[in-house]
């Protein structure tokens, strides 16, 4: 392991090297520190003018990677007329902010699948990640929230917990009981027997993948329903709508799927509801539209 | 009788005549391609000079000033008084500059002692300053001047205010100054499109080894670098300190697993501020930052700057004691300067003392400070700390310090801040 080499930052490194980068990251830390992927699309970012082409190759070298952005750019989310047959076309159509969330989703997607026993997990987030960008559209764009936003939110709410299973042999069991509970906050469980929680884990890490502050934000409190409550000089009022448009797609997905194993939607489901201005009919009014979305998105 | 468009009391322009004659030089200046500058003054507390002295009293106070401003500013504006104790000043051809001197001088002429009855007192004024725009009408530039006289009296009073200026809120709710508002956005910008980076500077045993690698915040926006004494201040005002210290502890830790990586064991040690410490949840981030980054805590440090000596909380104190805990080490920054004093060393969990470069920079010359550095090398050893120094830049200082039997250096001498790769680097040619 100690013979990893170092990547110098002056040359572009070939793809070839970014693929194999990181495969080995997700193979060492099971979380990569932050993926060399989206280092590059960030200083591409920061330049006056983003080389579109020679990032479009960077991700060419992946083929996940690439069918997944080309994926997004594609899907109905953004409504676009036209199609995007490169990863060249998809970036500039998406926009760099889009595209290095959209790329951040898919590593994540990777990490989660290269962790024994993560994969269900995956599936979970994945669902209710679509559900909540599904429900942008059902429910309308405000405080800036968009259904990509809504997506990427999705995905990364959890992103603590595999950190924490591989630090913790007893965590999944600290997960359960946490599930179960119906009177402490979910991450007060945690830290009886952690000292820490996923959402922060959590929120470092989307910080760290240069993540919409207000995604970070939401993530480190998405278990907490004082704060969610608390307006806009506690805490950003995207960040409490992106955890109450998961939290009610975690709902739907549950009710559809007959599996309820948390007890999330009885702890935060009235102050959610509150912030989508939604009473509890209109929350189960929901259902028969997001059956199919629930059942489409079944990967 | 009193004449149309004039204060009995005063003289001046009353509120119309005020109007009138702003919508005349506004256009005058306007076609003229001139500046031309509202300040609105108001005087502070003034509600109290009524109550204790009566209106009579009131009045004869607002005549004695009022008569000072006419005569300050006589034949350069025209001079309303808009009632009670607030007086706007019309000046023609003004720009910023000018019409800040204006200020500066009628807040002079208002602070002059005046008399009621045998009682001396100073009064103090609040001004707002407003410019004329392209597009605005002379009222909403009156407006402007009124809107910055508040913004004045909302800071405490006996200052002015220019209109745009004024402190409006920031992202997260603080009331900010212009300037301060775009650092405030730059800070978010670079924490959302990879903006930030840390650099990493050696720090050198006397026996050759590795003490450690303090990191260092580099933060760039649109190609521009932010230097820290811009940026510090602000994100302490606002709170983004806490996010920037999270975000440097987590990548801190992971550059301690890259080095690791790479076969070399060396601990990185990252800045704590006084914020970050008295912020919630510091000892879980700290956690998430060491099983982020994957690595055994012993290769984590906090350098804890001297700001946090200011108050050393009871929150700090349990901060610092799970810090102590969760097994990453403590180090005090700038230590004998600022803040920092002797009673730290008893109350603060530290193993090791960085020497401010103060002392440093002036040896081997300085009798005072070669004594100080050789006393606090001896009771640093006492107390079982390493001792640093900081800021070595000098073969003559070296030898001086090894004599004094200082553990280890830090400064250009040795090894200036390079970035993480160029670390990796650095290592294996050392080693």
């Amino acid at each position: 392991m100690n013979t990893t080499t170092s990547v110098t930052t002056d040359k572009a490194p070939t793809p070839t090297v970014v693929e194999s980068k990181l495969e080995q990251s997700l193979r060492d830390v099971g979380i990569p520190p932050r993926p060399l992927i989206l280092e590059r699309v960030g200083e591409e970012m920061r330049k006056e003018e983003p080389n579109f082409r020679y990032l479009g190759e960077l991700i060419s070298a992946d083929v996940s990677l690439a069918a997944g952005l080309l994926k997004t750019a594609n899907s109905s989310y953004f409504g676009f007329r036209s199609r995007a047959r490169t990863v060249t076309q998809a970036l500039v159509m998406l926009g760099l902010n889009i595209s290095s969330r959209a790329i951040a989703g898919l590593v994540l997607r990777k990490v989660f699948l290269a962790t024994p026993a993560m994969e269900r997990f995956w599936d979970v987030s994945a669902r209710v990640a679509r559900v909540s960008g599904w429900l942008v559209g059902r429910l309308g764009v405000r405080d800036g929230v968009r259904p990509d936003d809504a997506y990427t939110f999705g995905l990364f709410r959890d992103c603590g917990i595999p950190i924490l299973m591989k630090k913790f042999p007893q965590y999944v069991a600290i997960l359960k009981e946490a599930d179960a509970d119906l009177d402490r906050v979910f991450t007060d469980v945690e830290q009886v027997r952690c000292p820490t929680n996923h959402a922060i884990v959590g929120s470092l890490m989307a910080q760290n993948w240069w993540l919409p502050e207000e995604t970070s934000e939401a993530i480190r409190c998405h278990h907490d329903a004082v704060i969610l409550a608390s307006g806009p000089l506690v805490i950003a009022p995207a960040s409490a709508r992106m955890v109450a448009l998961a939290q009610l797609a975690e709902f739907l997905v549950q009710r559809i799927d007959g599996q309820s194993t948390t007890r999330e939607w009885d702890k935060l489901g009235c102050t959610c509801r509150q912030l989508l201005a939604l009473d509890a009919e209109g929350a189960e009014a929901l259902l028969p539209e997001a059956e199919p979305v629930v059942r489409d998105t079944i990967d | 009788m009193d004449a149309i468009g004039f204060d009995p009391l005063t003289g001046f322009l009353d509120r119309g005549g005020c109007l009138r004659a702003a919508v005349r030089l506004a256009e005058f200046c306007r076609r003229q391609g001139r500046p031309f500058a509202v300040l609105w003054a108001d005087l502070d507390r003034f509600k109290q000079v009524n109550e204790s002295f009566g209106h009579l009293g009131g009045d004869a106070v607002i005549a004695m000033v009022a008569r000072r401003l006419g005569d300050a500013l006589a034949g350069r504006a025209e001079v309303a008084r808009m009632g009670g104790d607030e007086f706007t000043f019309l000046v023609p051809a003004c720009d910023r500059r000018r019409a800040e001197e204006i200020a500066d001088e009628l807040l002079r002429t208002i602070a002059m002692p005046v008399e009621v009855g045998n009682i001396r007192m100073r009064p103090s004024g609040s001004i707002g300053v407003a410019l004329l725009d392209s597009e605005e009408d002379s009222l909403a530039l009156i407006e402007r001047a009124d809107r910055a006289m508040l913004e004045a009296k909302r800071l405490g009073g006996g200052r002015y205010v220019v209109s745009g200026d004024e402190q409006v809120p920031g992202r997260v709710g603080v009331l900010l100054a212009r300037e301060e508002l775009v650092i405030e956005s730059q800070i978010h910008a670079a924490l959302e499109s990879g903006g930030l980076t840390l650099h990493y500077q050696p720090i050198i045993n006397f026996s050759g080894s590795i003490e450690s690698a303090e990191a260092l915040m580099r933060c760039q926006v649109d190609g521009l670098s932010l230097a820290p004494n811009k940026i510090i201040p602000v994100a302490e005002k606002t709170g983004l300190i806490a996010r920037l210290g999270e975000w440097s502890m987590l990548n801190a830790a992971q550059h301690a697993r890259r080095l690791r990586d790479h076969g070399f064991a060396t601990k990185v040690a990252v800045n704590v501020s006084r914020a970050q410490l008295t912020a919630p949840r510091f000892v879980e981030a700290l956690y998430a930052a060491l099983y982020c980054g994957d690595i055994e805590p012993d290769l984590l440090e906090l350098e804890l700057t001297e700001s946090l000596f200011l108050d050393v909380s009871e929150t700090v104190q349990a901060n610092l004691k799970a810090a102590k805990q969760a097994g990453v080490s403590l180090a005090i920054d700038d230590f004998g300067t600022g803040y920092s004093c002797l009673a730290n060393l008893k109350d603060i969990p530290a193993s090791k003392l960085k020497l401010d470069r103060a002392f440093i920079s002036v040896l081997p010359d300085d009798r005072r400070a070669l004594a100080i550095v050789r006393a606090i090398a001896q009771l640093g050893r006492e107390l079982g700390m390493t001792i640093v120094a900081e800021g070595v830049e000098t073969e003559r200082q070296f030898e001086i310090l090894a004599e004094l039997n200082v553990d280890a250096v830090q400064g250009f001498l040795r090894a200036r801040p390079m970035d993480g790769e160029a670390l990796v680097e650095w290592l294996r040619r050392w080693r």
